[in-house]
């Protein structure tokens, strides 16, 4: 009984002292009436995903807290791929499992990179630790995803990509919800996925609510997950050829050009960021393009075809005042010795999507994550 | 020697024509010339190869964010292994090579037979300055010929050492290092007196890196400790390291001196060391097997051997020769780790490790440097008895 009053008497409070300390939700507004729909919305996760976040230990947790915008860290050729895929129009989603009390520092890193957003979304874990619902607070499916539909509901793009981290279950959530919208999955089936989460009754509903609502369209063509804890990519397999695990976003970049969706110039700009970090060097760009063709995410033509793009975008000055760099045709050359160097051999096929089982991986997901707490890490 | 400044890891060979005076231009301008380890790793060498030796590299790169991997196999199989492990795709690479040779052919005529194998491609992109070190578990003769065959040894060096650890009572170096090293162990079968000042060089320079040993006691293995026991090199290596300020040279030790550790460095002609190597592993093997009929014997033994299991299990533990990841063949412009052919991931790991630290620390460059003083030293003093015996044959 004293939780929700408290609650009641909390959500009375000035309007601009519960937005300070995070009770409010904050629901995008989503287009405005006669607003033309958006070609293609990008949703990204932040931590672990955009911003180099540890959270394994309480006093990374501590840390996390009380770092200002300045000290948080973006992973080198992030920033640069948002801003690429803003000025060409597209839509930004951030949806975080932040918690609404880091919007400030977290607006102000974004605005600090650089980084303009149409929404971001942060999850209210104050209003789940007032209301008790301890299970809420770690819960990422019945926070995520009504997220993402809610914001689909407000602005259904003909085209999605998300962005997730391999820390989390983002895999499964960004699965599921390309599913959902694409009416591979039926609220049966929803519904049997948010009992096995352990979703609250009322947001089962809300988030049935969600889907029973949401523009109905096969959306979602791909989906990035953020090696961060630098999983083994075969563990992504069994979700399909749609899903890329990269280990950087230079890999990323380059599946988004083989996806025709990011230009030479702009691949070069991501480049460019991931040097400028020091903690890549043109040699490591270069076996990155391997690993991709490797693992069968691109084409050997599609590296071949970047480098001659890439070319002209480098003689038109996407590489001017870059006198650190050696000629662009030697770096070019180098791309190229690495494609080469794999021989003959083609990648292994990458299996079809086949339909998921959602209850199965979220008790894996559970299990896993259950393990990982007990292994300490 | 060979980890040249590079332009953010396009080598010298990739980038081609850039004039020196140019690229120093730029790097003092900018300041962003870096340099990136590149250790080759014959994929295919080993009796758990490929798959041990793709998931030490996998598990090395997590670590050495400085470097790249470069696995030579082949490739097919290669990016089949790596999906299936922890590793950060930006630093492993994998060269193709559509043969390797196997542990039991004969290095020679393997390597004439298959020249496209996996450690003569590896070989050939060091040569080529496409890679800083090589590690390799595979066939150990055939790996010493194709690194023999294409690189060059260090200014001064008249002839490679194959180097190997052996565990000691004693500990030494900041690690509380348990093994004492010993060379050569069979790259080169009859030294002369000048080969086994190389060697010791070579052998000191390693323990200094690798064991954090400051000054590491060096001694010639021979039938006596007194100054003119053994054959006529050994009798002029002697003569010619105790003139040495370089070296902490300790003097003759005997084969009972190998396992008490009076030695951090012994220092033997490749056919002694590789006889003693293989009695002292032949010993240890003998150990262990008598502590097995021991076990089944007597049921009091056996309760005896299971009192001591865990002071065994920890012995085990500080003599396990893994955590070294293999003998170092020392003596030319790259580091070469040939690591056990038995290795497992584990001890490619560190194999890597080790060569990364070979790299890190310049180790072939402070070899050519100490080779370079002494050289000059000889130089400048006069002839002594142990040069005229050297050069005569006689001993005392």
């Amino acid at each position: 009984m004293t939780r929700p009053s408290l609650l009641r008497r909390m959500s009375t409070l000035p309007n601009r002292i519960g937005q300070r300390i995070g009770l409010f939700d904050h629901i995008p507004d989503g287009l405005p009436p006669g607003a033309t729909p958006p070609r293609h919305t990008f949703r990204w996760d932040l931590d672990k995903t955009y911003l180099r976040t540890e959270f394994d230990s309480l006093s990374d947790l501590v840390k996390s807290a009380v770092e200002t915008a300045a000290d948080k860290q973006a992973y080198p050729g992030a920033t640069s791929l948002l801003r690429a895929l803003r000025q060409d129009g597209h839509r930004i989603c951030i949806v975080s499992g932040s918690p609404t009390q880091m919007r400030q520092v977290l607006a102000a890193k974004l605005a600090l990179d650089g980084v303009d957003y149409d929404e971001f979304v942060l999850k209210n874990n104050l209003k789940n630790l007032l209301r008790g619902r301890f299970r809420s607070l770690r819960a990422q499916i019945p926070y995520k995803l009504p997220a993402m539909l809610q914001s689909r509901i407000g602005a259904a793009a003909d085209a999605e990509t998300l962005f997730g981290d391999d820390a989390e279950a983002d895999a499964i959530i960004y699965c599921l919800y390309a599913d959902l919208i694409a009416d591979r999955v039926s609220l049966q089936d929803l519904e049997r996925v948010l009992i096995a989460s352990r979703a609250y009754d009322d947001d089962a509903i809300r988030i049935l609510d969600l889907a029973r609502r949401v523009p109905r369209h096969d959306a979602v063509n791909r989906l990035f997950i953020h090696l961060d804890r630098r999983s083994a990519p075969v563990g992504f397999r069994h979700y399909g050829p749609r899903l890329v695990p990269v280990f950087n976003y230079f890999q990323a970049a380059l599946v988004l050009y083989a996806d025709r969706v990011l230009s030479a110039r702009q691949i070069l700009f991501v480049a460019l960021e991931m040097l400028d970090s020091k903690q890549y060097e043109l040699g490591h760009l270069a076996t990155s393009v391997q690993d991709v063709i490797r693992r069968g995410r691109i084409t050997r033509e599609t590296a071949l075809l970047l480098a001659a793009e890439a070319h002209e975008a480098a003689k038109s000055g996407a590489l001017s005042g870059r006198n650190d760099l050696p000629p662009f045709e030697l770096i070019a050359d180098a791309f190229r010795k690495r494609v080469q160097e794999l021989g003959p051999i083609s990648p292994a096929p990458i299996e079809p999507d086949a339909p998921l089982d959602y209850v199965r991986l979220v008790d894996e997901e559970h299990d896993h994550r259950r393990s990982r707490r007990r292994g300490g890490h | 020697m060979r980890a040249k400044a590079t332009w953010r890891g396009v080598r010298d060979d990739e980038t081609g024509g850039i004039a020196a005076p140019e690229r120093a231009r730029r790097a003092d301008l900018y300041g962003k010339m870096t340099v990136m380890h590149r250790i080759v790793v014959d994929a295919m060498g080993g009796d758990h190869a490929p798959d041990e030796i793709v998931q030490g590299a996998a598990e090395a790169s997590l670590a050495l964010t400085g470097s790249e991997i470069i696995l030579v196999g082949d490739a097919g199989e290669l990016g089949r292994l790596l999906p299936r492990m922890r590793h950060d795709g930006a630093r492993v690479r994998v060269h193709h090579a559509p043969t390797f040779i196997e542990m039991d052919e004969k290095p020679a005529e393997a390597l004439a037979a298959k020249p496209d194998s996996s450690i003569a491609i590896a070989a050939d992109l060091i040569a080529r300055g496409e890679g800083d070190a090589l590690v390799s578990a595979g066939n150990t003769g055939a790996s010493v010929l194709a690194c023999a065959r294409r690189w060059t040894l260090l200014q001064g060096v008249r002839r490679a050492a194959l180097a190997a650890v052996f565990p000691t009572e004693l500990r030494r170096g900041e690690k509380d290092d348990p093994f004492s090293l010993i060379l050569d162990v069979g790259a080169t079968i009859e030294a002369t007196a000048e080969d086994l000042v190389g060697f010791a060089v070579m052998g000191s320079a390693y323990a200094k890196l690798v064991s954090q040993n400051r000054r590491p006691r060096v001694a010639l293995l021979s039938n006596g400790t007194e100054a003119g026991k053994g054959p006529p090199s050994i009798v002029a290596a002697h003569a010619a390291l105790v003139e040495t300020t370089e070296l902490n040279f300790i003097g003759n030790i005997e084969g009972l001196d190998i396992p008490r550790g009076v030695a951090d460095v012994v220092v033997t002609s490749g056919f002694t060391g590789n006889v003693v190597l293989k009695m002292l592993e032949g010993v240890s093997e003998t150990v262990v097997r008598l502590a097995r009929y021991a076990h089944k014997e007597r049921l009091t033994w056996r309760l005896g051997l299971i009192a001591l299991s865990s002071a065994i299990d920890q012995l085990k533990a500080i003599t396990d020769w893994q955590q070294y990841g293999g003998a170092p063949l020392l003596g030319f412009t790259t580091p070469f780790i040939k690591a056990h052919g038995r290795s497992n991931a584990r001890a490619i790991n560190n194999a890597i490790r080790v060569a990364h630290k070979m790299l890190a620390g310049n180790l072939c460059g402070n070899i050519a440097r100490t080779m370079a003083e002494l050289d000059e030293r000889n130089h400048r003093r006069p002839r002594t008895h142990g040069d005229v015996a050297s050069e005569s044959g006689a001993g005392s």
